[in-house]
């Protein structure tokens, strides 16, 4: 079945990032052979002065495909996960969400959107978790995590928000790829103009160093824009600068 | 550059798009840190806005590096 796990607010400035404990679990769900998991995104909430945050303010969350027995023991596991590795001054949240027994996904989604507008409050995420059969849980500091962690399964479950953790590694002739190469290559769904053109698999890329994707209609992208500069190349990956928007 | 906040920390007073100058000021600090990579706003390490001591507002941000 397919669960959706979101952590937030596990770090401190010496510390490991939230992403790279949330790499970890996803890694640990295959290893210990519960099951499959995919990428993680990250999702920007809001950044207002009310809003404790280290850094920036953002929750990291992914899909694994996992079986049904496995979910009490995973929870736990993810839990004391949490309680080890998160830094000191943090105070993280868990959230895990059987995609399958949402009571209200159009609700949980909203409450994604609105962190991204708001600040909302811990009652509130409790509140919506409990009426929508999710696990929402704290582990240690104020536990003011779990509203991003709520969010974020959110966000990630609207299709529609987020860039993925990590550089797209992507081979090229001269600094060129085709698309249809591009997509041999990585686990994108396809690759797209900034205004929503879905290339066709001939098109030819400049693709600079760290590509991002984002999280687009529930499957990774590959942005791309005009290139001015490329001779007979018409697109070039999208720099970073120019993703905020997700 | 900069301007003082109420509680002595530094505002950048260039906004969050000041990709060129937020580029020079890091190469300049002694106490640029990057933040881990998925908080990266820029795809160049040296920057103030992939800097793990800057804390975004509303229009800008704050850096917590002494000095």
């Amino acid at each position: 079945m397919k669960i959706l796990l979101c952590i937030d607010d596990t770090d401190n400035l010496e510390s490991r990032g939230t992403g790279e404990l949330a790499s970890i679990l996803a890694e640990q769900i295959e290893e210990r052979g519960w099951g499959l998991s995919q990428f993680v995104t990250r999702h920007q909430l809001l950044v207002h002065p009310d809003v404790p945050y280290t850094s920036h303010n953002s929750s990291m969350c992914f899909e694994s495909d996992i079986k049904v027995a496995v979910l009490g023991q995973l929870i736990a596991y993810a839990a004391k996960f949490l309680e080890r590795e998160s830094a000191s001054g943090s105070d993280p949240g868990l959230c895990v969400s059987v995609v399958d027994r949402l009571a209200d996904s159009e609700a949980i989604i909203a409450f994604g959107k609105e962190a991204k507008k708001s600040v909302l409050t811990k009652q509130q995420a409790y509140e919506l978790a409990a009426r929508l059969g999710v696990h929402l849980s704290e582990h240690g500091g104020t536990g003011q995590g779990v509203i991003g962690a709520l969010a974020g399964v959110g966000l990630r479950l609207s299709g529609n928000d987020g860039r993925l953790k990590g550089w797209l590694d992507i081979a090229t002739d001269g600094g060129v790829a085709r698309v249809d190469q591009i997509l041999a290559q990585t686990i994108l769904g396809g690759v797209r103009s900034m205004d929503g053109k879905l290339l066709g698999p001939e098109e030819i890329v400049a693709v600079d160093t760290k590509p991002k994707a984002v999280l687009l209609d529930g499957q990774a992208f590959l942005m791309v824009s005009p290139a001015a500069d490329a001779g007979s190349v018409r697109w070039r990956t999208t720099p970073r600068q120019q993703l905020k928007g997700f | 550059m900069w301007q003082p906040n109420p509680e002595g920390r530094k505002i950048f007073r260039h906004g969050q798009e000041s990709f060129a100058l937020a580029s020079e000021t890091a190469d300049r600090c002694g106490a640029f840190r990057p933040d881990v990579e998925e908080e990266w706003v820029v795809d160049e390490e040296r920057s103030c806005y992939n800097c793990s001591l800057r804390r975004w507002t509303a229009a800008s941000f704050v850096c917590l590096a002494e000095g």
